[in-house]
């Protein structure tokens, strides 16, 4: 067999999950209290991603001055590097549309979820470096957000997840990565908390119209339990914190 | 009678009687001829001091001039004034704290940003940023200025807002009379602020004065009864 | 885009107020899409859209150039959006970086060029040398909310109207003929898809919105620019005829719940029906017109069928 299987007879796919089952999600929390005032680094398969939160902070344009609430700003950086070939093209990726979109929909997920309220005249700068990319890049970034946002202390209503699944003829695929991506049409989700609200929601390809429902009960179950990843590996984190903070 | 002036034209007038000249009109300091300078209607009228002349045209961008009535947006707060925007993508004028009834350096007005406020725009000199107040220094009286609560906007031509603050013919405002009882303010600057007890009744003179524009007088009842017979009719669906 | 257009409090507070009451400002009911008038243009690919107020015109043209060398069975196709100071004062002429503008041409793009909504197989002439390469370009005229719905119909109608010359290939050597000597021919089209916009309005403050139960989330179809500015959330459908979705785009905004999602999609279908039939009925009208030898050539005895 010379062409990889994406999802085989026997239910297995191309990286031997089943249908249902997420990648590795590992996590550490605060990797550059150096450099900024919350930070986080996600490996979730082989997307490799480092969120740095910088503020609230004071804002060096007055553009960026609201009077009553902070400015978001979410920059992120794909490196050349970080696909399996390197990227060809010359000069930086910053204006490239495909990149200001992804950045538009996570401020205008975050927004909503950030209680920007609380810190007016001030800004908030998110800046995201993918190190690897492997499919479901936009979903990895919201986690990668919500980590460092939650590292950072700035008010929140709830955790966001992200995650997309890809359809495979009528069966969902979860968390799909960047083989299966290319090969079926993949929905991202972004999911409010342990709600059934849904932050964002991107289809970029075509899906029948009565499969859409399962798939995203699908995307919902899948966004909850990386909630509860992110949740233990954050406890787990503030448990060692506290604990070295009570032996001085 | 009306006739049509278009900028160039030549006007006849009376030489032996004193001329006022109002806007829309030109005096050639060279040739001392009176020439129009916007296209529009013209009226003349006489009075004992004289002629009067000026030429009524309706326009959409709004000019401040010394004495308008406008209704303004608070767009900013500075240590002794507000930034008020009286038009979309057009220069705003200021606010002095010191220009409400009964205001004192320890007694501050309330306002905040995004309120509606009805104001007198007291200097409008070309080179400086223009000012509005809420109490007429001419008098000191409130006459109705200041923070205008609750309500709708409505955006109309600058001719619209015109006849309908200064003509009292203009039938709009006593046929809309008849179908609810209301709070309107007329900004000259093309903003009307109309404040009614029921959301519906405030739809209904919403799309009315909206629809009303450039209609002929005996079309105005119509359309006022259309719409209040559109907002009750949604209700009972 | 829209961001210098002033609102004042007093306002956004009475149209949410009236949108609790069931009332849209230009009486249009929540799940109303405003009318469609399309109109030809003298050319072929020449479409001009309204809704409402709302005004978007597209061109299509077509050169023969060489094919990517990547893809030498593809023909290219292009979609260029342009938004200039003519649509309104808050669009600055030349800059086409703003978040609106790039999420409308990003849209409009997965609709239509990432959909295959265009066959670009049938554009190549011959293999790696020579293709056809078609460009639609879409300006918007004047704005009154729905640009995104407003500009996909306009690029489907124009790549429905257009024909391309005709040509002949004779080895290397390609004749173009003109097209008074010989019917052009219409580009392959392989299905409609058509893009309807949902706003979300929060009547309740943030916290019900996230924790509450009671999805009181107010939905209304195809906003108009007041209502744009004001929303707080926007949901982008596309989908066509086939029943299947070709695009779907929430790009943050208010969380909203995914049955009330399912839902919508499952209005816009309807609506998609409708303006697929109407695109579908008007070009047909169109070629009619156009069609004036048609009887001549007719190759059918005139018989009358009574």
């Amino acid at each position: 067999m010379s062409r990889l299987e994406v999802y085989s007879p026997e239910g297995l796919r191309m990286d031997g999950r089943r249908w249902n089952e997420l990648r590795r999600f590992e996590t550490s929390i605060n990797t550059h209290s150096h450099a900024s005032d919350g930070s986080s680094y996600l490996e979730q398969g082989n997307n490799k991603i480092i969120t740095l939160v910088k503020g609230p902070t004071e804002p060096t344009l007055r553009s960026q001055l609201d009077q009553t609430k902070a400015t978001l700003q979410i920059t992120v950086n794909l490196t050349k590097f970080s696909k399996f070939e390197r990227s060809k093209t010359t000069g930086s990726t910053k204006n490239e549309r495909r990149i200001l979109e992804i950045q538009t929909a996570l401020v205008r997920t975050f927004e909503k979820n950030l209680m920007l309220n609380l810190y007016p005249r001030t800004i908030i700068d998110i800046e995201i470096h993918v190190l690897q990319q492997d499919g479901g890049v936009l979903g990895t970034l919201i986690n990668g957000i919500t980590l460092a946002c939650i590292d950072a202390g700035i008010a929140m209503y709830d955790y966001i997840s992200g995650v997309s699944i890809g359809l495979y003829d009528t069966t969902p695929l979860l968390d799909v990565n960047s083989l299966e991506e290319a090969a079926m049409s993949c929905v991202t989700l972004g999911v409010m908390g342990k709600s059934e609200k849904l932050s964002l929601l991107q289809v970029e390809d075509k899906l029948p119209l009565d499969r859409l429902e399962n798939v995203l009960a699908i995307g919902i179950a899948g966004a909850h339990r990386i909630r509860d990843l992110m949740d233990e590996a954050l406890r787990n984190h503030a448990q060692k914190r506290i604990s070295n903070a009570s032996n001085k | 009678m009306s006739t049509l002036v278009i900028p160039g034209d030549e006007i006849t007038i009376n030489p032996d009687v004193p001329v006022i000249l109002g806007p829309g009109m030109y005096n050639d300091p060279v040739t001392r001829d009176i020439l129009p300078v916007n296209a529009g209607i013209l009226n003349t009228s006489n009075s004992k001091k004289g002629q009067t002349i000026y030429v009524e045209y309706d326009s959409k961008r709004y000019t401040p001039a010394v004495g308008d009535l406008v209704v303004g947006i608070i767009t900013g707060s500075f240590a002794d004034s507000y930034r008020v925007s009286l038009a979309n993508f057009s220069t705003p004028v200021s606010l002095s704290y010191m220009a409400f009834p009964n205001a004192s350096k320890k007694n501050r007005p309330t306002l905040v940003i995004g309120d509606l406020v009805y104001a007198r725009v007291c200097t409008a000199e070309k080179e400086l940023e223009a000012e509005v107040e809420c109490v007429d220094s001419t008098n000191g009286s409130d006459a109705g200025f200041g923070l205008l609560d609750g309500g709708m906007i409505i955006e109309v031509t600058l001719g619209f807002a015109r006849s309908l603050l200064f003509n009292n013919e203009f039938p709009l405002l006593r046929d809309l009379a008849q179908h609810c009882k209301f709070e309107i303010a007329i900004g000259v600057n093309g903003k009307i602020w109309i404040k009614t007890d029921e959301v519906k009744d405030t739809i209904a003179c919403y799309r009315s004065i909206s629809d009303c524009q450039g209609k002929s007088y005996d079309q105005f009842r119509d359309i006022i009864k259309k719409h209040f017979q559109e907002v009750t009719t949604t209700v009972e669906e | 885009m829209a961001k210098d257009i002033e609102i004042s409090t007093s306002e956004s507070k009475f149209i949410l107020e009236a949108l609790k009451q069931n009332y849209r400002l230009d009486n249009r009911t929540f799940d109303q899409f405003r009318d469609v008038k399309i109109q030809f243009g003298e050319e072929l690919g020449d479409v001009l859209i309204e809704m409402g107020k709302t005004k978007v015109h597209c061109k299509i043209s077509s050169s023969i150039t060489e094919p990517y060398e990547d893809r030498p069975f593809e023909g290219l196709f292009f979609i260029s959006t342009e938004s200039s100071a003519m649509a309104g004062p808050q669009f600055e002429n030349g800059n086409n970086t703003g978040e609106d503008e790039v999420l409308i041409s990003r849209i409009i793009e997965k609709a239509v060029r990432r959909s295959g909504a265009l066959d670009i197989e049938g554009l190549c002439i011959v293999a790696g040398r020579k293709c056809w390469a078609i460009r639609a370009n879409v300006h918007f005229l004047d704005c009154d909310g729905g640009f995104v719905d407003a500009s996909c119909i306009a690029v489907m109608c124009a790549l429905l109207h257009y024909k391309k010359p005709d040509i002949t290939v004779r080895g290397e050597k390609i004749i173009v003929h003109p097209v008074e000597e010989r019917e052009p021919v219409p580009l392959g089209i392989l299905h409609i898809p058509i893009c309807v916009t949902f706003s979300f309005f929060n009547p309740m403050d943030m916290e019900e919105n996230v924790k509450g139960e009671s999805n009181s989330e107010i939905v209304i179809i195809d906003a108009s620019l007041k209502e744009e500015l004001l929303r707080e959330g926007v949901l982008t459908v596309t989908l066509n005829k086939n029943r299947e979705v070709v695009q779907v785009s929430k790009a943050g905004g208010l969380p909203m719940d995914a049955l009330t999602l399912m839902e919508c999609c499952h209005k816009a279908y309807s609506i998609t029906e409708t303006i697929t039939n109407q695109i579908l009925k008007e070009i047909k009208i169109d070629n009619e017109k156009r069609d004036k030898y048609s009887a001549i050539l007719s190759s059918e005895n005139a018989r009358e069928t009574s």
